[in-house]
């Protein structure tokens, strides 16, 4: 019997089931570059905006931008026109200028304090995690810094340096290092339940090599989610810093600083304080939206619903 | 005209691999009083065919088709509200997992008496006094005290015979009881099927009994219904089916036929192994569903999917060989 | 359950007496001379040495924390360099407008927020939840000063429905006191609101899948009934315990706050405090909203005895 050769025919005397409809509709699974932007759109809006940030932050002197810090007391407040295109200040510099000029704080320190805490964060988090003695103090240290709401921390510690934009990094991190450490130790913990990591453990592999081979590899994913935020925060905690006189020395122009010295006049020149608000917003907005991505990319349960 | 009249089910589920035909035109029925048992392996569509019938399957992802008419009424064309109206009330259910079925900070009495202040509008003293009474029915001892107790504190079993008062608290005329014993140690399984066949002649229930324990449908089921693969294959009263099994996953379930060009390891009676696995339900299936699997199967099988044919006096199977083989063994 | 209650604040004392160590510490391993740092550049060496006395900096580190230590147990919080009142003194007179704030936005963003996230979590993957977790990622990303500015220009400046910036104190009335504070609660709110929100949807989608979520619909449970009694009760943990964690984005969030709506708080006090370098002063409020925050935080570890009878042990 070689029916299986004729689809269309049945061979006689066969009882055949009738085929059923479809009740859902068929979706093409998305696959390659552009499926993969469809299917995390945040991911595409918030990587596309922070590539146009950081272009406009290397290249602010080459996007039709005058000296940032030029003085021209005969220019003061002006509203933003074709020549001045987001106005003056009340000394007369061009915002334009200023505003492009101070998305490299930003995103320095942003950029910085992600790393900075990240290394800082991992190595409290594996000592706490590994050493088990010690896990009890640097947890309870940790536990009591995050007591301190960070921003006032930053406060603290700017408050006894000098303004910098180092030192505000530094502040900064120093504010952020526990959530890191924390994330990292739960995921040492839990690693070392694993029978793989006890196992490796039992035959002698030195710590190096499981820290290396099992615990990084794991800290990894939840640690790029992390260190997003914490990039997002940062540039928040910057601005809020230089905003109230604790951050960014003010001959630096930071978003912060534009929109402290806006402040004076901003019931009257809203734009000033616009400006800069609209792009610290955007660079925020871009970095969180990155990191809902990558966050749903990389852990898919702790988003979605199925 | 049978209580439960079920027609054609279909419940797709939306993948991010492609959709998934967990149930794929599942027809059945249970009069009044019956006991039908749905067998199958694990991931056969048993249990969504079952919660699909209360519509608990959430749409989207899911989507449900077809016909399930209860008492005359298709349920799947019943508005949310006429919907509420008759879960926990005419048609009642029992879950697998006695463990986290129970609501972890609500009170025993709490969740039972919410049933009877829901259906039945009895006021909170009467719905407590009423859980006391249900928990006295399904033998908890001190039910006085139970009530006023969370699930954390009564065991396995105990928490059973708790889901078994919350669904027979509104007197439902189905019980849907999707594998209420799996979970539970042997001798707890013994005492809790004894408690649902004494509960039966005394409330008069029909129930739809969801196992893949075979030795559970031999001692309380009336019918049987094989389900593989989202679609049902075989279906007899019991005793026709336990001795005289038509289609080939049947047999290979009962363990009751010797697998060809394979040592004899037929001898057990309870689930035997069937060498290999249950089809993808995400990409289509030309032929047989469980061509893959059979051994007698052949290229007709795997062309052409066989429809349920009539094998005996109220003996369905899905096989195009089922007759021919099954006399010969 | 008593047990647990007493060892919780049992725990909060090492964590304070932590944060005591850090606040106090940080004069110490500041780089550089911060007795110089504070006295600014124009100070005289007698100037720097009056401030380094004051501090504390010219003797052993132990001994010093000690009697900070000592001082700060008894509400002595030490003498601003500035305006040489006490410390305890200043804060107590900018508390409560800025307790009024923190207050006001609490509530406001507790019963926004959670309803929120809760049909956010109903209607997983609809409209309804991409609208409310956009919202959610503009709350987190949007600085609450810019916020503040936009309302203020909105509501205030154009349409004139509240006050620009100032206090009422409540003593002159609820009216005047809310419509002063709406504007900069709702400002102050907007990322708590996404925070708690976001929290609200996340344990809500894992509480719906849950067992018991589904006998309750089995039972012919209405959707109100499921998802805030059944569903709600138990996503309730994760939820305080964010809504603790968030104080502490409050706190930031209200120095800023003040500032814009010239709010005369504790927000107000330390930014003054900073642009003088007034340290003790910065020291003593960060102590004192460290200590909310470990008090708060306590506060909802005994509530989870409430909500969860599971940790009634």
């Amino acid at each position: 019997m070689t029916l299986a050769s004729d689809h269309r025919t049945p061979p006689p005397g066969l009882a055949i089931a009738t085929p059923l409809p479809d009740i859902l509709k068929k979706v093409k699974p998305r696959t390659g570059f552009v499926g993969f932007l469809r299917r995390y759109p945040t991911i595409a809006i918030g990587g596309f905006l922070l590539l146009v940030l950081i272009f406009v932050a290397v290249f602010a002197g080459y996007l039709g931008t005058v000296d940032p810090t030029a003085i021209s007391p005969s220019r003061r407040n002006r509203v933003p026109s074709e020549l001045y295109w987001f106005g003056t200040d009340m000394l007369g510099r061009d915002l334009y200028s200023r505003v492009l000029y101070g998305t490299r704080v930003s995103l320095t320190v942003g950029f910085c304090v992600a790393i900075f805490a990240s290394i800082g964060g991992l190595a409290i988090g594996l000592i706490a995690g590994y050493v088990r003695w010690l896990d009890g103090l640097v947890m309870r240290a940790m536990d009591s810094l995050m007591s301190i709401p960070p921003i006032l921390l930053a406060v603290a510690l700017m408050a006894i340096t000098r303004g910098s934009v180092g030192n505000v990094i530094l502040a900064i991190t120093v504010a952020e290092i526990p959530r890191v450490a924390r994330l990292v130790r739960g995921v040492v913990l839990s690693l070392r339940e694993q029978p793989y990591v006890d196992g490796a453990i039992a035959a002698g592999t030195r710590t190096p090599m499981i820290i290396l081979r099992h615990i990084l590899p794991n800290t990894l994913a939840p640690m790029t989610v992390q260190a997003t935020y914490i990039c997002g925060s940062a540039m928040i905690v910057e601005a809020i810093l230089s905003f109230i006189g604790a951050g960014t020395p003010p001959n630096i122009p930071s978003w912060g600083n534009i929109m402290a010295e806006g402040r004076a006049l901003w019931q009257v020149k809203p734009f000033i304080v616009f400006f800069p608000a609209a792009f610290l917003s955007v660079t925020v907005l871009a970095v969180n939206l990155l990191g809902d991505g990558l966050r749903d990319m990389l852990d898919p349960r702790a988003s979605k619903g199925h | 005209m049978a209580l439960l009249e079920v027609e054609n089910l279909q419940v797709h589920f939306r993948t991010p691999v492609g959709v998934n035909r967990a149930v794929d035109g599942v027809s059945f029925h249970v009069e009044e009083g019956e006991t039908l048992a749905i067998v199958g392996e694990s991931g056969c569509g048993k249990s969504v065919t079952s919660m699909s019938m209360l519509r608990l399957i959430p749409e989207p992802p899911g989507k449900i088709a077809g016909q399930v008419r209860f008492a005359g009424r298709d349920l799947l064309k019943l508005s949310d509200k006429e919907m509420r109206a008759i879960r926990g009330n005419d048609i009642s259910m029992i879950f697998q997992e006695p463990m986290t079925s129970l609501n972890p900070v609500l009170t025993v009495g709490r969740q039972i008496g919410e049933t009877l202040r829901l259906h039945q509008g009895l006021d909170a003293a009467a719905a407590e006094a009423k859980a006391v009474e249900m928990l006295t029915l399904v033998g908890i001892p001190a039910p006085e005290r139970r009530v006023k107790e969370y699930p954390h504190q009564l065991s396995g079993g105990m928490r059973q015979r708790v889901m078994i008062a919350i669904a027979l608290a509104c007197n439902p005329k189905l019980l849907i009881a999707d594998e209420p014993t799996t979970a539970l140690d042997v001798t707890i399984q013994a005492q809790i099927l004894d408690l649902m066949r004494d509960l039966k002649h005394r409330v008069g229930a029909a129930i739809v009994l969801i196992t893949h324990d075979l030795g559970v449908v031999a001692e309380v089921a009336e019918r049987v219904m094989v389900m593989y693969a989202g679609r049902k294959v075989e279906e007899a009263p019991v005793r026709e089916l336990f001795s005289n099994p038509r289609h080939p996953y049947t047999q290979g379930l009962l363990g009751a036929v010797p697998k060809l060009g394979s040592s004899l390891s037929g001898e057990s009676t309870r689930l035997a192994e069937i060498p290999g696995q249950v089809p993808s339900l995400t990409k289509p299936i030309q032929g047989c569903v469980f061509a893959g699997r059979c051994a007698i199967a052949t290229d007709v099988c795997r062309t052409w999917a066989p429809a349920l044919e009539m094998k005996a006096p109220r003996h369905v199977a899905a096989c195009h060989y089922a007759l021919k083989e099954a006399v010969a063994a | 359950m008593l047990g647990y209650i007493l060892r919780r604040i049992l725990s909060t004392i090492p964590v304070m007496a932590m944060v005591g160590l850090f606040v106090f510490s940080l004069l110490f391993v500041a780089p550089g001379d911060p007795a110089a740092l504070i006295a600014g550049d124009q100070a005289s060496p007698a100037d720097i040495e009056r401030i380094r006395e004051s501090l504390g900096l010219n003797r052993p580190f132990l001994v010093q924390f000690g009697e900070w230590a000592w001082r700060t147990l008894h509400a002595d919080l030490g003498t601003s360099i500035f305006t040489s009142l006490p410390v305890t003194q200043m804060i107590g007179q900018r508390v409560e407008p800025t307790l009024s704030l923190m207050a006001l936005t609490l509530v406001f963003a507790i019963v926004v927020s959670v309803p929120m996230g809760v049909v956010a979590a109903w209607k997983v993957g609809t409209w309804v939840d991409r609208s409310i977790m956009t919202f959610a990622v503009f709350g987190f990303s949007v600085p609450v000063f810019v916020i503040g500015y936009m309302l203020a220009y909105v509501f205030a400046l154009r349409l004139d429905w509240f006050p620009v910036q100032g206090y009422t104190p409540i003593t002159d009335g609820l009216g005047p006191w809310i419509s002063n504070l709406v504007l900069p609660a709702l400002s102050l709110g907007c990322v708590y609101i996404a925070l708690i929100a976001r929290i609200t949807r996340a344990s809500m989608l894992e509480v719906l899948a849950q067992d018991y979520v589904r006998t309750a619909k089995a039972k012919g449970l209405g959707q109100r009934s499921v998802l805030f009694l059944h569903a709600l009760k138990n996503a309730a943990v994760p939820i305080v315990t964010v809504i603790g964690i968030g104080i502490a984005l409050l706190i930031g969030g209200a120095v800023v706050t003040e500032s814009v709506f010239a709010i005369p708080g504790l927000g107000r006090l330390t930014v003054d405090a900073i642009l003088r370098r007034d340290y003790p002063v910065i020291q003593g409020v960060v102590l004192l909203f460290s200590f909310i925050y470990v008090l708060v935080n306590l506060l909802i570890d005994i509530l989870y005895t409430f909500l969860d009878p599971r940790i009634r042990y």
